[in-house]
């Protein structure tokens, strides 16, 4: 008969007695009387070695006294979930998007980042991506030109593979089309592809899907692009000199925001935009006469873009040279004072509509003879959603990055392949007077309420 | 004539300026000065022109008188030295007429007593290197040598050791001049110019006559002169002069100064002589905290401490069964139990605008590294956000929800992390870790055994929980749990020198059937556990088994670690490498260099020796032929060498700038981990403004190195630029996974035991290197060097070999009976004190705490209370106070 003491965790148990005739299990169930542990789990460590469980207590070498060191615990052995995580490592491309929470940038393609950043701004279009998806029609229409028309299936495509990737990818096939409708894109100086002006790219890209998709669509999305980026303007053409007046109207993918002494903010370029003067001969007085023009907008789209003419051609330096005065653009834009009267009138009902339904848009108004079936309508009021910015002293040289809204609510700067995110308060920062990146176009989503 | 040596003038410490200068003068001058001389200085000029004249009358008793009256003159003149004494002044035009007439006398008393004059005249007189003011007070009276003055002792000694040397070379007697230094050597100690009595001994090479002639007075300010000095010396001449202090620590029963430099010396007798010699209970436990900090295993054996009980309470100590309830005490006294989450350390929310990177979707990358931040911010404290389960949560609760977020090899690390969360808590840690054994998945049963390593790192039960545990598992033949069994081992019995660990780790090194990364683990473990022991066996063992394997084997990156272990062996040993350097040149060529460089940088680490950092600058210079990588170690090399003390460290950061400059891809990528050591603990701003810099470079291999080490130089400070900087590059690169992980390990660094601990290697005021740390480090940084292959790969565990370099940065006071005792203390910037005479202030800018507190590199603390005595001079870590028998409450 030994006594030792033995230490578990904590605790001491001293005077513990070893019958050394039994085996060593004997003794553990001693100690399983003391501290629950199951003998199966006890780890008894004398002087560097574990005690098994049928050694013989002569060989083991325990003297009297000796203290004894007993590792277990009663806990459950741990077990792996059921389920375990899904490591964003393992996934597939696809649903990595979805956790990056933005879609992939471009590749540049040697200048084209006037090109990606006016792809980045489409593409965040939803109504746009959607209407590609029906393209082409099951019947082809003659109407559409072939490099038109590969050119339609491309973006349709590019947006489709920016979906899908974490990684950036390379518009290669798009550029190829672009470049074979639009030759000019393909100049090349010194053996290289120039750098281009977003504007034209943004213009003439959209021209070419309004036209493939008008033609491809049914019905009323007959111009589903005219729906979505269309302004209608309806002018009044005065004379002074003769006291002439005719109405005109025109439709136009975008407004202008022009940029003189005096503007400080978009608005009062948009302003200044619409109205213009133009020469042309007056039939009652036989002769050219000055004419101003006051535009007025008479039709809304879901998306106004707005382009702010910060190029001018100077005769001097034989390139688009840059106005880099700060003007200043809102996050939030009411267009409300540019309407037509006759606009205005329809947008009185949308405009009051949130205020009445006690801010809650969703929920008409009750009281008031409600609709059947709600319909959304727009306001006059406007989010910005993309903005493109242009870096640099003329338009075919510096540099082009796209700054898009993220349908969760975040800004991405598409900065070519490398997507950075950024503030909302640093997106307003974009507007010029100084080297830094500044709007040259700016996209604005309608804030529409259903009534 | 200038100063005789730089050396003596070195310990200027009276203040006297230069007095020689005028001797250089022309004569002209004196003249020139001669017309508006006052009256009383004419008088006393034409005096001595007439003792001038009298010492050369033929009748001795004019002769003695004039002599004698001259003499007189002098000395009280000397006395008050600011310029060149008046009657020297007047004296000098006449010095080659007393020469002269010096060379006619017949021997007698009177020629002795010219000697002496012209011994002092020869002062300002002497030619350049003529050294005559020697000669002739060999061959004067041999009076008192003080009598003239300090100046002149000082000018003398300067002369001697020129003379010395010419007759070491000449092989003449220098009995003669030996009588001399006696005699100075006596002065200066007595009149606090210790530094010059110890330059001039080192000259004569007799440091010896030291020990006669200090005293309690002046004891302390010799020895500091000595231990610093040492660090300059040229081996073996080091070793002698520490010896000095050592003995003369031991003649003055300063007994932990004593033990300080036992252990620099790594001399473990004078440590047992110690304890012979110091029966005092309350001194010796005392030594058992300072061998604790240091990291040594030491044996007490019973020839040492006789009774029983003595002998197992401090065997205790010195296992370090007290580092984690002081370490727990220090941070109740800050209040920062509290766990932390990674998130806490994150701080997301002070990032602008960047998102959090983050989506729903677990990352298993960003999940390691939040299992390592979590590991090293709750470091020792027993509780944490991830791991432990709190009392009341059902078992199985939340910690096995966290360990299952890790992936595959990841789940090692986070059951291992258990470990480092109840570092240096054997007993309610193992009983934490005990359930994971018993795991289906081998993930996590390796990671349990890892934890064993862990938790036992710098402390030893006499159970061996570890040995028991870890052995069986080491025979597994599953490669991933060999591993960790061994690298538990190497841990948890790091400089033990342990018998059973080599009789089970030396098999595997020779096994052909053990695959390389399995004998690399082997090495590292060896070399841990044998460090600095230059054990020929475990060397031999580690030579053939480089020598055994295939050139393509020798290619696996963790082929590195077998050169490194080896290296290990001869940590800070110097020529005793040399041998086995020797047979390392007939390695397979792929690694011979690398091999040589490592074991060059292991063998000289801590030593600051000036040769070795060049011949390592020598080895960055050179162009690589492909497939080589010895530059990684070279560089490594010079932060491992030059660490040593503040001045080498300095030129060596320099160095490293200009290698960042000029060197190319392989070099600057170790450059960082080059910064991250030598300033280890110790943010200074120019290496964190270096390494922020290289944290944005365009090779992703200098910026991840760049940003650990931003984690190791500012490990356990809870620096808030670093930390800034750390979160503005994990918004930088939220993208890049791997860079994104190293950001992560450098903030958990930054932030390691919530900024109460140190990965320092040094302690005791910057004096003892514990060579368990360093080797920790240093197996850290080797895989650093190959970042991609081995933390980005599957071992990432090998980050915690940082834990052999964990201590906590503490100043723990406890009374008699070793509970925590608080007392006011002075905690500021240590100042250098060295050579300085009287009692100058050993801190600046203090601020008045109590105790436990903190102290930070450079740092040094003082009582601020009479009331106590300290038991050690050095305040750090473990101090026992003692109730000062002459303290009066009133006073």
């Amino acid at each position: 008969m030994l006594k030792v003491s033995v230490k578990w965790q904590k605790e001491v148990f001293s005077n513990m007695e070893i019958d050394t005739t039994q085996p060593p299990y004997v003794f553990k169930c001693q100690l399983y009387d003391l501290t629950g542990v199951p003998p199966e789990r006890q780890k008894i460590v004398v002087k560097g070695g574990l005690l098994k469980d049928d050694a013989d207590w002569s060989k083991v070498g325990i003297k009297e006294g000796q203290k004894l060191m007993m590792m277990g615990t009663a806990d459950e052995i741990v077990k792996a979930p059921e389920k375990g995580p899904i490591f964003a490592e393992d996934m597939p491309e696809e649903e990595q998007v979805v956790a990056v929470g933005h879609s992939a940038g471009l590749v540049n393609l040697g200048n084209t980042c006037y090109m990606n950043s006016t792809l980045q701004c489409l593409h965040s279009v939803p109504e746009l991506k959607s209407a590609l998806i029906q393209y082409p029609p099951p019947v082809r229409s003659n109407t559409v030109d072939q490099s038109s028309h590969s050119l339609t299936v491309a973006t349709r495509e590019l947006f489709n593979e920016l979906d899908k990737n974490v990684r950036p990818v390379a518009p290669v096939r798009f550029l190829t089309a672009l470049r074979s409708k639009y030759p000019q894109f393909a100049q090349l100086h010194n053996g290289v592809y120039m750098q281009q002006d977003a504007e034209e790219c943004w213009t003439q890209l959209l021209f070419t899907l309004s036209s493939a998709l008008r033609s491809s669509g049914s019905g009323e999305d007959a111009d589903a692009l005219k729906k979505f980026f269309g302004i209608d303007l309806v002018g009044r053409v005065h004379c002074p000199e003769s006291g002439e007046e005719s109405m005109e109207t025109e439709s136009v993918y975008s407004l202008k925001c022009h940029i003189s002494q005096e503007v400080n903010h978009l608005h009062e370029g948009l302003k200044r935009g619409l109205k213009s003067e133009l020469e042309k001969s007056s039939p009652s007085l036989g002769r050219s006469a000055v004419y101003t023009k006051d535009s007025r907008i008479n039709d809304l789209p879901r998306y106004l873009t707005v382009q702010f003419v910060r190029f001018f051609w100077k005769r001097e330096t034989n390139q688009k040279a840059k106005i880099l005065r700060k003007v200043d653009y809102p996050l939030s834009l009411d267009v409300y004072d540019l309407c037509s009267d006759d606009l205005c009138k329809r947008l009185e009902v949308p405009r009051r509509g949130p205020s009445n339904a006690s801010g809650d848009s969703s929920v008409s108004a009750p009281g008031e003879g409600t609709p059947p079936e709600k319909e959304k309508h727009l306001t006059g009021i406007y989010d910005l959603v993309a903005v493109l910015t242009h870096k640099g002293r003329s338009a075919d040289s510096g540099h082009y990055v796209a700054w898009v809204k993220q349908e969760n609510g975040k800004w991405i700067q598409f900065d070519d392949d490398n997507p950075i995110p950024q503030r909302e308060e640093d997106i307003t920062r974009l507007s010029g007077g100084g080297d830094w990146h500044m709007a040259y176009i700016c996209m604005y989503r309608a804030r529409d309420i259903s009534i | 004539m200038a100063p005789a040596e730089p050396s003596s003038s070195g310990g200027a410490t009276q203040g006297q300026p230069p007095v020689k200068s005028p001797a250089n003068d022309p004569k002209k001058k004196d003249e020139k000065k001669d017309e508006d001389l006052s009256e009383e200085d004419l008088a006393l000029k034409q005096q001595l022109e007439l003792y001038v004249e009298r010492a050369q009358d033929t009748d001795p008793g004019l002769q003695k008188v004039a002599l004698e009256s001259m003499r007189q003159e002098i000395r009280t003149a000397t006395s008050s030295m600011t310029s060149v004494p008046k009657p020297l002044k007047f004296l000098r035009p006449h010095y080659g007429t007393l020469q002269a007439h010096y060379e006619k006398m017949s021997d007698s008393d009177l020629k002795k007593l010219l000697a002496d004059i012209l011994s002092v005249l020869a002062l300002t007189m002497s030619p350049e290197g003529e050294r005559e003011s020697l000669k002739y007070r060999l061959l004067g009276s041999d009076g008192d040598i003080g009598s003239w003055g300090h100046e002149y002792v000082r000018n003398l000694a300067g002369e001697i050791s020129q003379e010395y040397s010419k007759r070491q070379i000449e092989e003449a007697p220098i009995h003669d001049l030996m009588v001399l230094v006696v005699q100075i050597v006596a002065f200066h100690m007595k009149h606090n110019a210790e530094p010059e009595a110890v330059d001039l001994l080192m000259e004569v090479e007799d440091l010896d006559l030291l020990v006669e002639h200090v005293d309690s007075a002046n004891y302390k300010r010799t020895c500091l002169y000595l231990t610093s000095s040492a660090k300059y010396l040229p081996g073996p001449d080091d070793m002698l002069v520490l010896d000095i202090a050592h003995s003369i620590y031991m003649k003055f029963e300063e007994y932990p100064r004593a033990l300080q430099i036992a252990l620099y010396l790594d001399n473990f007798q004078y440590v047992s002589d110690l304890f012979q010699r110091c029966k005092d209970p309350l001194k010796r436990q005392q030594f058992c905290f300072i061998l604790a900090r240091h990291g040594v295993s030491f044996e007490l054996t019973e020839s040492i401490i006789a009774d029983d009980g003595e002998r197992y309470a401090l065997q205790e100590i010195i296992n370090n069964t007290r580092l984690s309830g002081g370490y727990l005490t220090l941070a109740r006294d800050i209040e920062v139990m509290e766990p932390k989450s990674p998130e806490d350390i994150y701080k997301a929310h002070l990032i602008e605008g960047r998102g959090s990177g983050g989506g729903t979707v677990d990352s298993a990358r960003q999940n390691l590294a939040a299992t390592f931040v979590n590991a090293f911010v709750n470091a020792g404290f027993g509780q944490d956000k991830l791991m432990t389960v709190p009392a009341e949560a059902s078992s199985g609760g939340s910690s096995s929800s966290w360990l299952f977020k890790n992936k595959e090899h990841g789940k090692a690390s986070a059951t291992a992390s258990l470990g480092m969360i109840m570092l240096w808590d054997i007993d309610s840690g193992l009983a934490q870790l005990d359930k994971y054994f018993h795991s289906p998945d081998t993930h996590v049963v390796s990671g349990a055994l890892l934890g064993v390593g862990i938790i036992n790192c710098n402390v030893q039960s006499d159970c061996d929980p570890a040995l028991a545990l870890l052995a069986e598992y080491v025979e597994k033949e599953d490669a991933s749990i060999k591993i960790v069994a061994i690298m538990g081992l190497g841990l948890a019995y790091a400089g033990s020198q342990n018998e059973q660990i080599r009789s089970i780790l030396m098999p595997l090194l020779l096994d052909g059937r053990s695959s390389v990364d399995v004998i690399a683990f082997a090495a590292i473990a060896l070399g841990l556990v044998y460090v600095g022991s230059c054990n020929e066996d475990v060397a031999q063992n580690i030579v053939l088994a480089l020598m055994e394997r295939s050139e393509a084997e020798l290619g696996d990156p963790l082929a590195s670690f077998l050169p490194l272990g080896l290296g290990l062996l001869f940590l800070g040993k110097q020529e005793s490498v040399e041998a086995t350097a020797e047979v390392s040149k007939t390695f397979n060529e792929k690694i011979r260099k690398h091999c040589d460089m490592t074991l060059l940088s292991c063998a000289y680490a801590g030593t600051g020796n000036v040769l070795k950092v060049q011949h390592f600058l020598g080895q960055c210079a050179q162009h690589l032929e492909k497939g080589e990588s010895y530059q990684g170690p070279a560089v490594l090399g010079i932060a491992m060498v030059a660490m040593a003390e503040e001045l080498g460290l300095e030129m060596a950061i320099r160095s490293l700038e200009h290698l960042l400059q000029y060197g190319e891809q392989n070099i600057r990528r170790a450059v960082p981990l080059a910064l991250g050591l030598l300033c280890i603990s110790n943010p200074k701003v120019n290496v964190m403004d270096t390494l922020s810099r290289l944290s944005h470079d365009t090779d992703s291999e200098v910026a991840m190195a760049a940003m650990i080490s931003l984690g190791l130089i500012g490990a356990g400070t809870n620096n808030a630029r670093i930390a800034g900087m750390l979160r503005n590059l994990s918004s930088y690169y939220y993208k890049d996974a791997s860079l994104l992980f190293c950001v992560r390990i450098a903030q958990g660094l930054v932030h390691l035991g919530k900024g109460l601990l140190t990965l320092s290697p040094y302690h005791s005021e910057r004096a003892l290197l514990s060579p368990t740390a360093l080797a920790g480090l240093v197996v850290m940084l080797h895989a650093c060097l190959d970042m991609k292959a081995i933390i980005l790969g599957k071992y990432h565990y090998v980050l915690y070999f940082l834990v052999l370099a964990m201590q906590p940065r503490m100043l723990l006071t406890v009374d008699e009976n070793l509970k925590p005792l608080s007392v006011p203390v002075r905690v500021g910037q240590a100042v250098d004190v060295v050579g300085q005479a009287g009692r100058p202030k050993t801190i600046t800018g203090f601020q008045t705490h109590s105790t436990p507190v903190l102290l930070a590199a450079g740092d040094r603390a003082e009582l601020a209370t009479e009331k106590y005595i300290p038991l050690s001079p050095i305040l750090e870590g473990f101090v026992i106070l003692k109730e000062n028998p002459d303290y009066n409450e009133e006073s």
